[in-house]
C-alpha cells in the first residue's frame, strides 16, 4: 500500500491574508496538490470566523482555480454536517491567522484536532499563516497579545515555531529566551517566508519576497544558535538545469 | 454585595421597546452596584466577536449614563487588554449569544471561567442571552454542532436552562427529552423573558414583551412538567431621541420660569 506524503507549509506571514496582490505563497501550496482543480478548505477559526476574512479567501481562491469551501465552527447549522468527511476529502486545508489560543480551544471542542492529524496522515496538504502556522508544531511562541508566551500546539511537527520573525526584535528576543528556558529547538519564519515540511523534516524554505528568510534555532549549552536557512524566492526563474552530458552549455557556478 | 445574574431567553440591542426595556434593566442593575458611572462590558466570544454585535451593544449603551466596553478575545492582537483587571473592574459583564460549545472552549483556553466566577462572588452583575445565559448554568441545550443537543455550562447556577423557548420547538423538544433522561431540572425562557438571580434564593421572572414567559421545567414520575412563572413586566424607557426632546423641553421650561414667562 502506498504511504501518503505528509506535508505542511507553515507561513511566517503572507498569502492572501497579508500580501494582497502577491499570490506566490498561495500558488505554491496549490501547486503541491495533485488534482488539477484542487479542493481547498479554509478554516478561519482563529479569527472567530470573521466574515470579511471568508470573503477574501473566496476571492483569492476562485472557482476557475479550485473547488473552495470553508468551515465556520461558530455557525455549524450552515456548511458541511460531517466535518471529518469534508476535511478528509480535501487536497489542501488552509488555516487563517488570529489567536492561536482561541483556535486550539475551538478545534478541541469540535474534535478538529484529531481530524487534522488524520487528514495530514492521509496526504491532505496542511498550510496556514501566523496562528495557522503555529498550530502544527509541538510548541509555539504566541505573541498575539501581551508578552510572548509558550503555547502547546497540535504537535504534528516536533519542533517549536515562531512567526512574523525578525531577529533582534522584542518578539525574536522573547523566542531566544524561551529556548534558553527549555523550549525545544525549532524554526522561525519572517513575513513572506514559508517552511515546507515533508513528514517531520524540513524540505525547503520558500518566499514571496526576495529578502524573506526562514531560520533554524537551537539552544546549545544555554546559548541560542540561530542559523539562516537557504530560501527560494518564488518569483525567481527556476535554477539553470545542469548541463547534460555532451551538451555545449556551461553550468554557471553560483 | 449580593451575587446577581440576569439570564435572558433572547433579545437584541435594538431601539424597539422590549429591547430598550432589557437594556434599561441591565443599566439599572449596573448602576445599583456602581459607586459612580457604571462600567458595562460585553463578551461577544460566543459569536467569534463579530463587529455587528459589538456595534449594536455600543449603540444601546453609548448614549446612556455608563461606560461601555467590549472584551474581544479574537481581537486582542490589535487591541491588547489585561483580561482579569478589565473584567474585575466592571459593574456588569454581559455575554452575547452564539455557540455555547465555542464560548466555553475559548474561555477555557484563556482561563476566563475562574475570573468570571470570582467576578460573580465579588458582586459584579453577570448577564447574557441565549448561549450567554445558558453558560452560567450546569447545562443547556445548544445548537453549536448544528442540531439541538445537551451542552455543559460553567455551573455557577444550579440546574439547566433552555432558551428561545417559544421560537424554536425543536430546541424545546430536545430539552424536555433531556430533562426526562436525567439532565438536572431547570427553566425554559421565551425570547424577552428572563430570570434575575439574587443571592441563593429562587429567581425572579421578568418579561419585556407581553406574552413572553418563563417556565420552571421539572422531571416527575408522570413526565416532565412545565409550569409558567409569574413575571414582573419591564416597561420600556423613552427612546433616546425622545429623551433628548424631553430634556430640551425641561430646559426651555425652566428658562421661561426664570424669566417669569410661565408664572
Amino acid at each position: 500500500m502506498e504511504t501518503a506524503t505528509r506535508q505542511i507549509v507553515a507561513f511566517g506571514g503572507g498569502g492572501f491574508s497579508m500580501e494582497s496582490g502577491n499570490p506566490l505563497l498561495d500558488e505554491y501550496v496549490l501547486g503541491l496538490c495533485r488534482r488539477e482543480r484542487p479542493r481547498v478548505c479554509f478554516l478561519p477559526s482563529a479569527s472567530g470566523d470573521a466574515d470579511h476574512y471568508v470573503v477574501r479567501f473566496y476571492r483569492a481562491f476562485p472557482a476557475e482555480v479550485c473547488e473552495a469551501s470553508h468551515i465556520s465552527l461558530f455557525r455549524r447549522e450552515q456548511g458541511p454536517a460531517d466535518l471529518r468527511e469534508h476535511l478528509l476529502g480535501q487536497d489542501l486545508i488552509y488555516v487563517g491567522g488570529g489567536s492561536v489560543v482561541s483556535l486550539l480551544g475551538v478545534w478541541r471542542a469540535h474534535g478538529i484536532d484529531a481530524i487534522l492529524r488524520e487528514a495530514w496522515e492521509s496526504g491532505v496538504v496542511l498550510c496556514g499563516l501566523s496562528a495557522g502556522s503555529l498550530c502544527w508544531f509541538s510548541e509555539a511562541v504566541s505573541g498575539f497579545h501581551g508578552a510572548p508566551r509558550r503555547v502547546e500546539g497540535l504537535g504534528l511537527l516536533p519542533f517549536s515555531n515562531c512567526v512574523h520573525y525578525d531577529p533582534g526584535s522584542t518578539h525574536g528576543i522573547a523566542y531566544h529566551g524561551l529556548l534558553r528556558a527549555g523550549m525545544r529547538s525549532g524554526y522561525a519564519a519572517r513575513d513572506g517566508a514559508a517552511l515546507h515540511f515533508v513528514g517531520s523534516e524540513l524540505h525547503r524554505v520558500v518566499a514571496s519576497r526576495p529578502a524573506a528568510r526562514g531560520y533554524r534555532l537551537d539552544a546549545v549549552e544555554g546559548k541560542v544558535v540561530e542559523m539562516q536557512l537557504a530560501t527560494t524566492y518564488l518569483a525567481d526563474p527556476p535554477p539553470t538545469v545542469t548541463a547534460l552530458p555532451g551538451s555545449t552549455a556551461t553550468a554557471v557556478a553560483a | 454585595m449580593v451575587s446577581r445574574i440576569l439570564t435572558l431567553g433572547g433579545h437584541d440591542f435594538s431601539s424597539r421597546p422590549p429591547d430598550r426595556a432589557v437594556s434599561e434593566l441591565m443599566l439599572r442593575l449596573a448602576t445599583e452596584r456602581a459607586a459612580g458611572r457604571p462600567k458595562i462590558c460585553i463578551l461577544p466570544t460566543a459569536s467569534g466577536d463579530p463587529s455587528d454585535q459589538i456595534g449594536r451593544f455600543y449603540a444601546a449603551f453609548g448614549e446612556r449614563p455608563c461606560e461601555p466596553s467590549d472584551l474581544s478575545l479574537f481581537r486582542l492582537g490589535r487591541r491588547p487588554m489585561a483580561l482579569r483587571d478589565h473584567l474585575l473592574e466592571q459593574d456588569l459583564i454581559y455575554v452575547g449569544g452564539g455557540s455555547l460549545l465555542n464560548l466555553l472552549a475559548v474561555w477555557d483556553a484563556h482561563e476566563l471561567g475562574a475570573i468570571l466566577s470570582l467576578a460573580w462572588r465579588q458582586g459584579i452583575v453577570l448577564a447574557g442571552q441565549s448561549a450567554g445565559a445558558m453558560c452560567w448554568f450546569e447545562a443547556g441545550i445548544t445548537k453549536s454542532s448544528g442540531k439541538p443537543e445537551a451542552g455543559a455550562g460553567l455551573g455557577l447556577l444550579a440546574g439547566s436552562l433552555c432558551v428561545h423557548y417559544n421560537n424554536e420547538p425543536e430546541r424545546r423538544a430536545a430539552y424536555l427529552e433531556a430533562v426526562g433522561n436525567g439532565m438536572p431540572d431547570g427553566y425554559g425562557l421565551d425570547d424577552y423573558a428572563g430570570l434575575l438571580w439574587e443571592g441563593i434564593g429562587p429567581p425572579t421572572a421578568v418579561t419585556a414583551r407581553r406574552g413572553a414567559r418563563a417556565y420552571k421545567v421539572t422531571s416527575s414520575e408522570t413526565g416532565v412538567v412545565e409550569s409558567p412563572l409569574p413575571a414582573r413586566f419591564l416597561p420600556a424607557p423613552a427612546p433616546a431621541a425622545l429623551r433628548e426632546d424631553i430634556a430640551e423641553f425641561r430646559r426651555i421650561k425652566s428658562m421661561r420660569k426664570r424669566a417669569g414667562w410661565l408664572g
